[in-house]
């Protein structure tokens, strides 16, 4: 089958009226270079290509197991309205809003998603996304950079997960400048720092202490990495005193789904707003004063900047985005905290319950994540359990609220056995 | 119309949650302090407040969309169904590879299938966008040259290129050398001569190019960039209209990146998410970022190291849901119906644009691809400017086409209609492009005040940039 919508009815009419054949169409193609046309059909119909789609979704077991992979995409229940809101046609097949007057629903849509993001982390502004969490996090660092061109190094917490540190590097190689991974990230602060990076929680699942990053970090800019539900119940980067907050809205109404499309959030303070990169949008009136939106301070952007642009960010994971905002909305002042306190209350059961067993874990306050000195994964697999990611010679262990007692149960009862 | 953070009221709530078994607390030490600023509303009245945002917005599935480079083509909702399975929607990225096959099947077979379509023998699905993918493919390019022992520091880049080429080179660290466009639409060989020499990396290129003309001397272009030890870059914005036709790799590129959110008819979603999988040539192949999918026998494996790579580009795999609907698409079409899609972005193309010589000013006379460049500067006289032209079509619910892009045609509309429309659409288009001609000499203040039917007019973008009101404060 095809999408064109024309037929050989239409097609002739059309070549009538342009006056030229098809192979006339194409004759700027050099004739070494033209293939002939396939003469078998080898498409499928929409109901044989939807059961072929089906077989290999088969052959994805996982979603046999209880699944407690974490290290960066979370396992969250996504209430259907989220769905049923993004499906909207006008949501689903629009394109970016060049033509603000026919797009003020979407831009309405993601100014909103730009407030929900600065007031969950307290920050001041917030782009409209970026593709995901480790590439926002490069575009921060390359932000921090363009603010601080004068001093030399980035310090980066050791807690940092190592496929966004990975995105970091390939980011920013051809950037001068001095990286520095540091344990003790208090002892590397000096007039030479362009950015200090912490992630919190952190890939361990741990909680940072980062008040005295806050009262130590001078005019060096401060960047927060995080998953955005932990600001349910803990600190935010504002009331941390960072500079820019970053991470994945994933675990907001955005699907597992292999690793993505997810959204990547950069919130930052207004001083700074002038070297955030991605779209922005902003509100203003029309001729009558009625309230409309806009694209913000496109002068940024690489359509017109081209090679002096502040990044190559063309467009941002509006539908991600929205996702996300309906998720947060949906939970709201209240649910977002409830949430965040499920989840903690849940990962902390189990974390207990293996401490319980004697399993070794950090004695550190965690989110809804933690390590643990788990190194046998086989007999939880055997009990249908992907016990967690497999780091350091132990499991990073996510625990969400779609987990039980009596699943947390059944993989305490599987640890037990290990003993 | 007021934002949903004004529509709270006090104790109202979507959500529902199950019961807690534990009493644990946080440590007050880390604990928030500060107010949660979200609203507290029903779950009805967020329906209510999202769905009137959707009708303030236009959609291809209501409004024909001919915006120049972005193919807007139909989005099949047999793709979005497929990916909606919890098969693939509930899968972690860092699954063992035994229980997620599927998904290695997929990601192995898409890379597989766009390899031949494009005449390439390796590549990637990680880049999540477009720019993404030209940025994993000019890092490829300097792997290579590095490996060679090549002291090359850069890239040539002609003056009607997306302006992510550039951004991009210059984000790899590369030194920027235009080159100009000719009368044409060409590349102007003369000049490509006299810029090329042992520095030069590559050349980025986008064929057909942003005036919708497929560059005649694409064979001489690339003979002379592999002279100098240099690479071709393809960028695929504009593939749809050769799919079948003609293979970037046969043509002298050594590395292209595919939109699947334009060729591949995965949804636009509002500016994202994209993806943007990068092909290359076997000598390119050692550098591809990880994590890569291998096949061994007739296991899948995931890679996730490789000493020659460039790295990582995205955290996991890049955006998997949309590669997924891209396969279905794929599978839907095979060889046979892709081609006709790209006949039928081309008959379609130059249908329009025939209808358009009548009406403005075409600069690029000779057939085109599957969009076309025209100069909107008839009514220039009268005050009326190619942007008033775009507006005064969203009050006959036609989106604009793209506007003043390529910066090198003044007062332009770049107007792509792809395959997906039909002849009846067409006609009716210029019907209305004809009403407003007559418009623009007999009524020419309707045009310069445009749109009159949208929920706004005009927007002031000096008060928003001025103002800066980037979040909503209570």
């Amino acid at each position: 089958m095809d999408f064109a919508a024309n037929k050989n009815k239409q097609i002739e009419k059309q070549l009538q009226r342009i006056g030229l054949s098809f192979e006339e169409l194409i004759q700027a193609i050099p004739k070494s270079l033209q293939k002939t046309a396939p003469l078998l059909d080898d498409g499928l119909s929409e109901m044989e290509g939807f059961e072929a789609i089906k077989k290999l979704g088969a052959k994805n077991t996982i979603t046999d197991y209880k699944c407690y992979l974490g290290a960066g995409a979370y396992e969250h229940y996504i209430p259907a309205i989220v769905s049923a809101i993004t499906s909207k046609s006008e949501f689903l097949t629009s394109y970016t809003p060049y033509q603000a007057e026919s797009s003020q629903g979407y831009l309405q849509a993601i100014f909103e998603y730009q407030t929900a993001m600065a007031n969950l982390t307290d920050m001041e502004v917030a782009n409209a996304s970026a593709y995901d969490g480790a590439s926002a996090l490069a575009e921060a660092v390359i932000m921090a950079i363009r603010i601080k061109p004068e001093r030399k190094k980035v310090v980066f917490s050791k807690g940092i997960n190592p496929l966004y540190m990975a995105v970091v590097d390939q980011y920013l190689q051809a950037v001068q400048y001095e990286k520095v991974i540091a344990d003790e990230i208090e002892k590397e602060i000096n007039e030479d720092t362009i950015a200090i990076v912490v992630q919190s929680p952190n890939y361990l699942g741990i909680v940072e202490d980062l008040e005295k990053i806050k009262a130590l970090k001078g005019e060096a800019i401060f960047i927060v990495s995080s998953n955005p539900l932990s600001f349910g119940i803990y600190k935010t980067p504002g009331e941390l005193g960072a500079d820019i907050a970053v991470g994945d809205t994933q675990p907001f109404g955005i699907p597992l789904q292999f690793g993505g499309p997810y959204a990547g959030y950069i919130a930052t303070l207004m001083k700074h707003v002038r070297q955030l990169p991605g779209r922005i949008i902003g509100e203003t009136v029309d001729t009558e004063g009625k309230r409309g939106f806009v694209l913000a301070l496109q002068t940024r952007e690489q359509h017109i900047r081209r090679e002096k642009a502040t990044s190559n960010i063309c467009t941002n994971q509006a539908l991600m985005a929205l996702s996300s905002l309906v998720s947060i909305l949906w939970y709201g002042k209240n649910g977002i905290k409830e949430l965040a306190l499920s989840n903690y209350k849940r990962a902390m059961y189990l974390k207990t319950g293996l401490e319980k067993l004697g399993f070794k874990t950090y004695e550190k306050p965690i989110f809804n994540e933690f390590w643990v000195g788990i190194n046998k994964i086989d007999p939880f697999l055997e009990a249908k359990i992907v016990p967690g990611h497999a780091y350091n010679d132990g499991l990073i262990v996510a625990v969400t609220e779609t987990k039980t007692q009596e699943d947390l149960d059944h993989y305490l009862k599987v640890a037990r056995s290990l003993k | 119309m007021k934002t949903i953070f004004e529509k709270s009221e006090e104790g109202q709530k979507g959500y529902s949650l199950p019961k807690d078994f534990s009493d644990f607390m946080p440590d007050p030490k880390y604990t928030r302090k500060s107010p949660l600023k979200l609203p507290e509303i029903s779950e009805l009245n967020l329906m209510r407040h999202f769905t009137h945002l959707a009708s303030r917005n236009m959609g291809i599935d209501k409004n024909f969309y001919p915006l120049g480079s972005c193919t807007m083509k139909y989005n099949p909702r047999i793709n979005e169904k497929a990916a909606a399975l919890s098969s693939f929607s509930c899968s972690h990225p860092l699954s063992p590879d035994a229980l997620v096959q599927g998904n290695l099947e997929i990601i192995f077979k898409l890379i597989q299938f766009l390899c031949e379509a494009a005449g390439f023998q390796a590549g990637t699905l990680l880049p999540n966008a477009g720019a993404q993918g030209e940025f994993t493919g000019i890092r490829l390019i300097q792997a290579y040259h590095a490996k060679q022992g090549n002291l090359k520091d850069e890239i040539l880049v002609p003056d009607n290129a997306h302006g992510t080429n550039p951004a991009t080179a210059r984000m790899a660290g590369y030194k920027i050398i235009p080159l100009k466009t000719t009368s044409q639409g060409d590349v102007d060989l003369k000049e490509l001569l006299e810029k090329v020499n042992s520095r030069t990396a590559g050349l980025m290129l986008t064929n057909p190019n942003t005036v919708g003309v497929f560059v005649p001397s694409i064979l001489e272009v690339s003979k002379i960039v592999h002279s100098v030890g240099g690479l071709l870059y393809y960028d695929g914005a504009n593939f749809n209209p050769i799919l079948m036709i003609a293979e970037p790799g046969a043509m002298g590129f050594d590395v292209m990146h595919i939109n699947l959110h334009k060729t591949f008819s995965t949804p636009h979603g509002g500016g994202g998410p994209g993806s943007g999988p990068v092909l290359c040539h076997e000598k390119l192949a050692p550098f591809l970022p990880v994590p890569r999918v291998i096949k061994d026998q007739a296991v899948y494996k995931v890679l996730w190291d490789d000493q020659e790579s460039i790295g990582h580009m995205a955290t996991f795999h890049g955006n998997f849901a949309v590669c997924l609907k891209a396969y279905l698409y794929c599978l839907l079409h095979g060889k046979y119906g892709l081609r006709k899609l790209s006949e039928g972005a081309l008959i379609n193309a130059n249908y329009l644009k025939k209808g358009f010589e009548k009406l403005f000013t075409v600069p690029f006379p000779q057939p085109c691809m599957h969009e076309f460049v025209v100069q909107a500067d008839r009514f220039l006289p009268q005050g009326i400017k190619a942007s008033d032209i775009a507006k005064r079509l969203l009050d006959y619910g036609i989106h604009s086409p793209t506007v003043y892009f390529p910066q090198i045609v003044k007062e332009c509309l770049l107007i792509e209609p792809t395959e997906a429309e039909s002849l009846s659409t067409l006609d009716h288009f210029l019907e209305v492009m004809q009403k407003i001609a007559h418009e623009c000499e007999t009524n020419p203040e309707i045009v310069k005040t445009a749109p009159h039917t949208q929920p706004v007019t005009r927007l002031d973008e000096v008060k928003a940039n001025k103002e800066l009101r980037l979040i909503h404060k209570d």
